[in-house]
């Protein structure tokens, strides 16, 4: 079980994007990977990065047969969450899909 | 299409009466247990799964949605009791209780309701007991794990609202199965003294409040503990 970084940073972004559609955000068209997903910073309320958070697993479920539970006690224990930016939670992704290659 | 149920506990009992009836209705049924079943229909498909094991049961949920379709209907049936005097209630006894009622129906409701969030809302139903409000004694562990379940089911109704999810509960009266075998024949009798409709509650008693959650002009009903038997 393997995807590509340019391919998860697509996937966010598509996310993103969509959800900015939705809920009529225009900063959320067009992100990056230093894009902040929560703090005063980000455009998202914990409904929104709850929603994210699923639809991030959902989509790597069935696009892409990648079966991980991002909402674990790993991540909720972290000091620096990795739910902080785009970028960490691609990090965090790829950490998460190699410990399950390695089990 | 017709839409698709899922049921934990489906082995026998209430889950299996539960799957009987919606497969009856037309309802694509899909079901676990931790052991094989043996319910034959075209429409059911049965999974081997521990709810309380979490991989276990985010396997089941993932591979209901990609070989079959979506779930509509969660039906958090699965259960187990144990009466003993609380000074000699054994811990494992308290763990496997709140491992399969609590454990599991969270773990059920969590996966299932992701997926229902994509997929325009569902319906999901837990199972409590009338030994809560009733604080039955001997059940001491078992009315503590419904308490939670009922905990849960008010919270979860709250957090899912805006996806469309309702969730309930409904809490029987003993009836006929095999968790209450071994209660001795008085200490139902005067349980059942305690209910307002003094009688044994039947399996069709609880498919009508399953009906009730399920039907689409209960939309607007979640959150809601319903006791039979008048208990409240």
């Amino acid at each position: 079980m393997s995807i590509e970084r340019h391919t998860l940073v697509n996937l966010l972004q598509t996310i993103l994007r969509e959800l900015g559609e939705d809920l009529g955000k225009d900063s959320l068209l067009k992100t990056d990977e230093k894009t902040p997903l929560f703090g005063s910073r980000s455009e998202l309320d914990s409904m929104n990065l709850v929603n994210f958070i699923t639809e991030i697993e959902e989509r790597l479920s069935d696009d892409y047969n990648i079966d991980i539970t991002l909402a674990n006690s790993s991540a909720m224990s972290r000091t620096r969450s990795p739910f902080l930016r785009v970028g960490s939670c691609i990090d965090y992704i790829i950490e998460l899909i190699d410990k399950q290659n390695d089990e | 299409m017709s839409d698709l149920a899922f049921i934990t506990g489906t082995r026998k009992g209430i889950g299996k009466a539960i799957a009987e009836h919606l497969l009856s209705q037309g309802w694509i049924v899909a079901g676990c247990s931790r052991r094989n079943n043996d319910l034959q229909h075209e429409n059911y498909y049965h999974f081997n799964c521990d709810v309380s094991d979490e991989a276990a049961v985010i396997k089941t949920i993932k591979t209901v949605k990609k070989s079959l379709q979506p779930i509509k209907v969660l039906i958090n049936n699965a259960g187990t009791a144990s009466m003993n005097h609380l000074l000699l209630t054994p811990l494992n006894s308290y763990q496997d209780i709140f491992q399969t009622n609590v454990q599991g129906t969270f773990l059920m409701l969590r996966e299932t309701a992701k997926q229902m969030s994509r997929t325009g809302g569902g319906r999901i139903i837990n199972f409590t007991s009338i030994a809560n409000p009733l604080n039955l004694e001997g059940e001491a562990i078992y009315a503590a794990s419904k308490a939670a379940v009922e905990s849960l089911t008010k919270t979860a109704a709250k957090e899912l609202a805006e996806m469309n999810i309702t969730v309930n509960a409904i809490g029987p009266t003993p009836v006929e199965t095999d968790l209450i075998k071994l209660i001795p024949k008085e200490k139902i009798d005067s349980l059942v003294k305690q209910q307002s409709i003094q009688r044994l509650g039947t399996l069709e008693d609880i498919l009508n409040a399953v009906d009730f959650f399920i039907k689409p002009q209960s939309d607007f009903i979640t959150g809601q503990i319903l006791y039979l038997g008048g208990v409240n």
